[in-house]
């Protein structure tokens, strides 16, 4: 498998202060390979080193150990190529402040190296894109913050990178806005099938846009799969609760395969089971066996939300 | 042949950038006026008529005006090329900029060129309005040595604009500060207003560090002052072209150390 982002035994240390230095371990050791064309999600609590790893995939950051290769190259001796096929977009945005938005992505374009017709029809078609056209001629401080996004991802796209890193793109903008945005980021993704690593505190968002997570926290990344593997992984499940009249047969229930726990209160039952697409059935069978029946059921799936939160703590 | 001029439109347009950059953020900042207007037309005013109440005589005068107007050249052209990176780290922009694929050619030349433009229409207004108000010709030593003297003080305004830059990126933004003392420190060293030899010996030698000291000699021997150095105009471009080159590569070692220490994503916070 080719892997777009390689990342072996980094550790990253901000030393500040003057006299007295302080050491901060930003990240310990952390591995991760991203495929080719992969979209992933970087969870992790605030200061848990999420930006700190992109920031080095970007080359704004210079590790003190370990290695990171980037699209097949070694990030130290290929910066210059590398520059050239990867772009970051973050969140809260800013820009040179009295260009307009047009003007700020003709210089980035400039900087690219697009020239001429090229960068005028590059630009033309990321206004068009990203809806920008109608704001094309006002200056960046007098943008909205949806809009002020829009052009940070923009800006992301000049180049048509091979490699995306998206730095909180969502944060701060209204559902409506947020929710164009992650259509935006997810058209792209498909279209160009471009590697996407995206940091985000929005669980909805992770589970909706990547394909696998990686949870970081205290500069170690804690877990990594797919949002249903770590779930499962954390035993989190799904909780089943049904309302019922007869007799339950708890003990039964409780030795049935992928059944985590049982908790009975009065008329009511909570059962914890790994998957309920797969227990439910099997449970509804048991239940019409023993003449249970059932007033009401409703199931409550956790989310990465409770991932999160269960590995937060 | 292809490939080498695929190259060379690389390089000019990134160059070009930054000219794109400093010219639209200049045009856009009220302050720009001051810069150009103002300031170096308050210090011109101010000193010539000065020079005018204490009736020195005309070679002093003439003496006084280069200096003065010199100085009003490099402090708008040096600004530029520190702006080059002040403009981004006003704007808390610098880590897009940084992880763009250009070099540090590419920033200096072209905040450079436009710094060559304000400070050439600086000059220009300058030389006219002391031909205008102080009867005082800067034509007399021919274009060929006016050329050689603007290039020599755009050189230098070159120096200080990227030691302004190599500053920020040790010190972050409480450096921004140095790019409007540096030159006002040349101007106690430099021999503005006054020659060099005036100056303790110790500061002498500092003076002979600066390349503008000899573009200012070169410049004011055409008017009857003979250079108490030799070979000026030399020394003052060789010394230029080193610090130039010096400056690059300490740009890059302080880019480098940026870098280790995160000042990069502080500076864009």
């Amino acid at each position: 498998m080719n892997y777009a982002i390689e990342v072996r035994g980094l550790w990253k240390t901000f030393v500040s202060g003057w006299p007295r230095r302080r050491r901060k371990e930003a990240l310990k050791g952390v591995d991760l390979f991203v495929p080719e064309g992969a979209f992933w999600g970087i969870l992790g609590p605030n200061g848990a080193g999420k930006t700190t790893l992109l920031s080095i995939l970007s080359n704004l950051l210079t590790p003190e150990e370990g290695e990171v290769r980037v699209l097949g190259m070694d990030i130290r001796t290929h910066a210059m190529e590398l520059c050239k096929r990867i772009n970051l977009s973050s969140g809260h945005a800013n820009f040179l402040w009295s260009m307009t938005v047009r003007e700020n992505l003709v210089y980035y374009a400039m900087l690219y190296g697009l020239s001429g017709r090229r960068r005028q029809q590059r630009v033309e078609d990321l206004l068009y894109l990203f809806d920008l056209r109608d704001s094309a001629k006002v200056r960046f401080d007098e943008l909205s913050t949806g809009m002020k996004q829009k052009l940070s991802l923009a800006k992301a796209f000049l180049n048509e990178p091979d490699l995306l890193l998206l730095d909180e793109p969502t944060v701060g903008l209204d559902p409506d806005v947020a929710r164009r945005v992650r259509e935006l980021i997810q058209n792209q993704h498909r279209e160009r099938e471009t590697t996407i690593l995206m940091t985000t505190h929005n669980m909805r968002e992770a589970e909706t846009l990547c394909e696998q997570i990686a949870f970081i926290k205290d500069g170690t990344i804690m877990a990594c799969g797919r949002p249903q593997d770590l779930k499962r992984n954390l035993r989190l499940g799904d909780t089943i609760l049904i309302t019922f009249h007869g007799t339950l047969p708890v003990p039964t229930i409780e030795h049935m395969p992928g059944v985590y726990s049982v908790q009975r209160t009065g008329s009511s039952c909570r059962i914890l089971v790994d998957d309920h697409r797969e227990r439910l059935l099997q449970i509804l069978d048991l239940f019409s066996s023993k003449s249970v029946f059932i007033d009401d059921l409703r199931i409550q799936e956790s989310d990465l939300e409770d991932v999160f939160i269960a590995f937060a703590r | 042949m292809k490939m080498s001029l695929l190259l060379l439109r690389d390089e000019v347009t990134k160059a070009e950038a930054f000219v794109f950059k400093n010219w639209i953020m200049t045009r856009r900042n009220v302050f720009t006026l001051f810069e150009i207007l103002f300031w170096p037309v308050v210090g011109f005013l101010s000193v010539g008529l000065l020079a005018e109440f204490a009736a020195v005589k005309q070679e002093m005068r003439a003496f006084i005006l280069v200096g003065v107007i010199s100085m009003g050249t490099i402090q708008v052209c040096q600004l530029d090329v520190a702006y080059v990176l002040l403009y981004d780290v006003w704007s808390k922009a610098v880590k897009h900029g940084f992880i763009a694929p250009v070099g540090m050619r590419h920033l200096f030349v072209g905040s450079w060129i436009v710094g060559m433009a304000r400070g050439g229409a600086v000059f220009s207004m300058l030389m006219g309005a002391s031909y205008l108000i102080f009867n005082f010709d800067f034509m007399v030593p021919g274009v060929g040595p006016l050329c050689l003297f603007l290039f020599g003080l755009f050189l230098s305004a070159a120096t200080v604009g990227i030691l302004v830059c190599i500053l920020v990126l040790i010190f972050g933004n409480r450096a921004e500060v140095a790019a409007w003392s540096l030159v006002s420190l040349m101007l106690l060293v430099c021999g503005i207003y006054y020659p060099v030899t005036v100056l303790p010996k110790a500061v002498i030698v500092l003076a002979e560090l600066i390349p503008l000291t000899y573009f200012l000699e070169y410049f004011r021997h055409f008017y009857g002052f003979e250079p108490i150095f030799s070979y000026v105009l030399v020394k003052g471009y060789s010394l230029a072209f080193s610090y130039l080159l010096l400056e690059v590569f300490l740009m890059k070692v302080a880019l480098r150390r940026a870098k280790r220490r995160g000042l990069l994503l502080r500076l864009s916070e």
